[in-house]
């Protein structure tokens, strides 16, 4: 092919055939390409090939790509901001969701990652709770091992009187399937992606908890762009490019819901209201306990938790 | 031997010794951590994190030692072809630049940990700070510098070389129990 | 060929030139590795490489077995598990014609159940079986012979630490790797023995009487091996704890298990936990060598050339495993079987993955491969070892004597491309 005038890299985590590949990143590379006449050409690297999983942050700020796909979750305690995302109970859905989340985040980029720019924001489709035996309310997880999504899952799951396994998501369905965890958080197809299907068969129909994927420039990337391809940029990282980014995954995702209220094999309880009020009490320490990290780190963490609120108010996504 | 060589090889000794302690450690605090989880439902919190960074300063300790004994796994066949005059200074040679990666991997090494330190990562359960462990670990690579230029200077000096598995005769008077 | 292309031949010449100046293989791999990648993106995300990737490999929880596994093989070494387990195995066999050369395949085996390693299998045997078979008067190149093959089966009985690093590499099932290396791992027993028979029956000393009583009494010394690989065998195939605990489980319980017999002090233990981090870190070097250098290869999208190309000869999915299969005899000439494993399948897998085959059974197969490759000519790491230890018997003697089992490593390794069930029907019954 012929060398385009800037040949950049993006790295991420996941396997190319995950639906974030083609269904997220591949035609925003393309969109990109077009827009600007060919003169941008953006390689992607998927599976990890340039770097572990936690070290893509600092993977975009020393330039060994210029675009990568981070989880900020997988430092816990690096970005205390961004982690508001991950408690449960705020967020309905990932495709305006993304869109709140982007446009909430903005004001806070440049101060927790001032080395890039921060580009799109992208969660999954809410995941769920997924289990052996049936769990209705926050005290039938006491006494349970369960496989957390990240640190802040695996926060409340102890706040529960529940003990969390870590084991990577290939390894969950053996842990799950010998007995070592009884219940897993997990977005709804990637149970079945992952074989869980046939172990759980009963599920917390509630949009649990987000998870917090975000798209990353290198300062240094972007910098060295002409003002008309930073126009080009600027042009796919705003927050109706992070719903249309989001969109595809979490429409693949939410097809495994509907795929299991479609199956005898598995029972989906939906709480009443009085057991969601148990719930979001129950994970009221995990915002006592972010509002503290925040504190400690100089900023309004009143402030930037009703910001997050109002946004998602705003875009109607408010759970 | 003079009294330098017996210096170096006894503080590369030392810490070889602590390396392996703490190998003997980590053991332990695994498999409680494994009873307590399975056996009464109580896991240790942050064993996870806490013995996958602490079996990292283990290996930096022991990378110190490897440098040390001479034991890491290398291409043995052209080397002993040579004679022994000729093998000793690729010996050297092949430690000079295993020290040329220990340098780099030391100086990068540290702001990886200086990093840690300031936008304070924690661990998963209890955000108990990690860096003090990085900091151990990076100390590894420090002391592995140490060790590795003490190996250099040794086979310079005529003492020791790179060959490591023993003669039946040697093994036979280790062999004392029974 | 591409400039792309150009560096990346120029990244294997200057590792191998490295490697053949004794090198350490993970330190030519990650400084060529490093110095690759800032050829092609500049110094400064090269270096960087340096500050994020090492601690990854030494802190990620999935490879921290290795050290355990390990430390228990040494254990179980210096507590003198290993001479039991040979003199129980002559008790038993003495009757046959070679009964020493069998009693050293079953210890062997028998060691292997208990310990990761082929060298470290067959430079523990040397000592012990040598000298007993050449005080009955065994012919040197068939004594060094039986031992240099009998090693191989270190990394094939589970647990091994070199299909765990294939887990780790392929990311599959480290619990169902080892259970797929028992039966070809009992397999191999078999023929060995047989070997011995049919190649060296005639040159052997002949059976001794059979003492039902001592043979008896002697399993009352190797109950401990038993009971540990039972017991870690069985926690992992039940998946009671992960790989990780099983092994620290393992480890523990020899430790324990030899001080109760009054076999370790504390000198000892801290002797073995010296011995056995050193060899970890060996591996680790490897292992931190080959993620650098993997990014190189990564960049200069080399995997997905050769890929590309292998697939490309449209030589059939049997006609390109059997290329890849050679291509590992080969290299097993120059490295040994852990840094090809670490090195050479993340180069070949995708090429696996793409023609279908099962990654359980290639795992198995491949490490087949590679321990072929440390007793074949002209350059055997096993064979090297015993050499080191037994100086007195020369190189090509030894390789003389090992070439009888080669050739039933060969018949094995088709038997199991052939009739892949053998391997898979096992770790089948887990799922
Ligand atoms: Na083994
Ligand atoms: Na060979």
């Amino acid at each position: 092919a012929q060398a385009a005038e800037v040949e950049w890299r993006l790295s991420h985590w996941l396997p190319a055939t995950h639906p974030i590949q083609p269904d997220g990143i591949e035609p925003w590379a393309e969109s990109i390409s077009e827009a600007s006449g060919g003169r941008i050409n953006i390689t992607i690297f998927p599976a990890q090939q340039l770097g572990a999983a936690p070290d893509h942050y600092d993977m975009a700020r020393d330039g060994i790509a210029d675009v990568t796909y981070v989880n900020p979750g997988y430092q816990a305690g690096r970005f205390p901001i961004a982690s508001l995302i991950e408690i449960p109970f705020q967020v309905t859905n990932a495709t305006d969701g993304a869109a709140a989340m982007h446009e909430w985040y903005a004001q806070y980029a440049e101060q927790e990652m001032p080395d890039v720019k921060v580009c799109m924001m992208n969660p999954h489709d809410p995941g769920a709770f997924h289990s052996k035996t049936p769990i209705h309310v926050p005290a039938d997880v006491n006494g349970m091992n369960v496989r957390p999504a990240n640190a802040t899952i695996a926060r409340f799951v102890s706040l529960l009187g529940g003990s969390s396994v870590q084991v990577s998501a290939p390894e969950a369905r053996e842990a799950l399937s010998k007995g070592v965890a009884d219940a897993m958080t997990f977005p709804w197809n990637s149970v079945y992606l992952f074989g869980i299907d046939q172990i759980l068969h009963e599920h917390l129909d509630m949009p649990f908890y987000a998870s917090l994927q975000t798209l990353l420039i290198s300062k240094a990337s972007y910098d060295a762009l002409d003002d008309d391809l930073k126009t080009v940029i600027d042009e796919h990282c705003t927050p109706e490019w992070s719903k249309k980014f989001s969109t595809g995954w979490a429409e693949w995702e939410a097809a495994g819901r509907q795929k299991m209220v479609d199956s005898p094999d598995h029972t989906l309880y939906a709480p009443t209201d009085e057991e969601i009020a148990l719930w979001r009490e129950a994970a009221a320490p995990l915002v006592d306990s972010w509002k503290q990290d925040v504190t400690a780190k100089g900023h309004d963490a009143d402030a930037i938790y009703q910001s997050y609120q109002d946004t998602l108010e705003k875009y109607g996504v408010k759970y | 031997m003079t009294r330098i060589a017996r210096f170096l090889d006894t503080l590369s000794r030392m810490i070889e010794v602590l390396a392996g302690l703490m190998l003997a450690a980590l053991t332990v605090v695994i498999v409680a951590s494994a009873i307590g989880r399975y056996g009464f439902a109580t896991p240790i919190p942050d064993a996870f994190d806490y013995s996958r960074l602490l079996i990292g300063a283990a290996i930096t300790w022991g990378f110190a030692s490897v440098g040390f004994r001479g034991s890491h796994i290398k291409v043995d066949l052209f080397a002993l072809m040579l004679s022994p005059k000729a093998r000793r200074w690729v010996d050297v040679f092949a430690w000079c630049v295993l020290l040329l990666f220990t340098v780099l991997l030391c100086w990068k090494m540290f702001g990886r940990v200086e990093t840690t330190m300031v936008n304070g990562e924690g661990t998963s359960d209890l955000r108990m700070p990690v860096w003090p462990v990085m900091l151990l670990i990076w100390a590894g690579v420090a002391a592995a510098i140490l060790t590795t230029t003490a190996k250099i200077v040794l086979m310079a000096m005529g003492y020791g070389s790179l060959e490591e598995h023993e003669s039946i005769d040697d093994a036979a008077e280790g062999a004392s129990y029974e | 060929m591409s400039e792309s292309d150009l560096v990346a031949v120029g990244g294997f010449v200057a590792l191998f030139a490295l490697m053949a100046l004794r090198v350490p293989i993970g330190i030519a791999m990650g400084l060529v590795g490093v110095g690759g990648f800032a050829s092609v993106v500049g110094w400064k995300p090269a270096l960087a490489q340096l500050a994020s990737s090492p601690i990854r490999t030494i802190t990620d929880y999935n490879l921290s077995l290795i050290p355990f596994f390990i430390l228990m093989g040494v254990l179980a070494t210096n507590s003198g598990m290993s001479r039991e387990l040979f003199r129980s195995g002559h008790a038993w066999l003495k009757p046959f014609r070679g009964g020493l050369a069998l009693s050293t395949i079953t210890a062997c085996a028998g060691f292997a159940a208990i310990c990761g390693s082929s060298v470290a299998t067959a430079a523990t045997m040397t000592k012990i079986a040598l000298p007993e078979m050449r005080r009955f008067g065994y012919p040197d190149n068939v004594a060094t012979g039986v031992v240099a093959a009998g090693g191989t089966l270190g990394i094939l009985i589970p647990p091994s630490v070199v299909l765990a690093v294939y887990g780790y590499i392929t990311e599959t099932d480290v619990g169902q790797l080892f259970i797929a290396g028992v039966v070809p791992g009992l397999l191999a027993v078999l023929m060995y023995m047989l070997t011995v028979r049919i190649a060296y029956g005639r040159v052997l000393p002949g059976g001794e009487t059979f003492d039902l009583r001592e043979a008896i009494v002697s399993l009352r010394k190797v109950w401990a091996v038993g009971l540990l690989f039972v017991s870690i065998i069985g926690v992992i195939y039940l998946g009671i704890a992960t790989p990780t605990e099983a092994a620290a489980v393992g480890a523990l319980l020899t430790g324990v298990i030899g001080v109760a017999r009054g076999r370790l002090g504390r000198r000892e233990i801290i002797a073995s936990c010296t011995e056995a981090l050193r060899t970890s870190v060996a591996i680790y070097t490897i292992l931190i060598g080959a993620m650098l250098f993997g990014y190189f290869l990564a960049i200069t999208q080399t995997p997905q050339k050769i890929t590309a190309f292998l697939v490309g000869l449209d030589m059939g999915a049997y006609g390109t495993l059997a290329v890849i299969l050679v291509f590992f005899l080969v290299m097993g000439c120059i490295l040994d079987a852990m840094a090809m494993i670490i090195l050479l399948v993340p180069i070949v897998f995708p090429v696996i993955s793409q023609l279908g085959f099962d990654p359980i059974w290639f795992g198995i197969i491949i490490v087949m491969t590679v321990e072929l490759g440390l007793i074949t000519p002209p350059v055997g790491m096993n064979v090297f070892v015993i050499n080191t230890i037994a100086r007195d018997v020369s190189l090509p003697r030894i390789f003389g004597g090992v070439l009888p089992f080669v050739m039933t490593d060969v018949v094995r390794l088709i038997l199991l491309i052939l009739f892949p069930a053998i391997v898979m029907f096992l770790p089948m019954t887990m799922k």
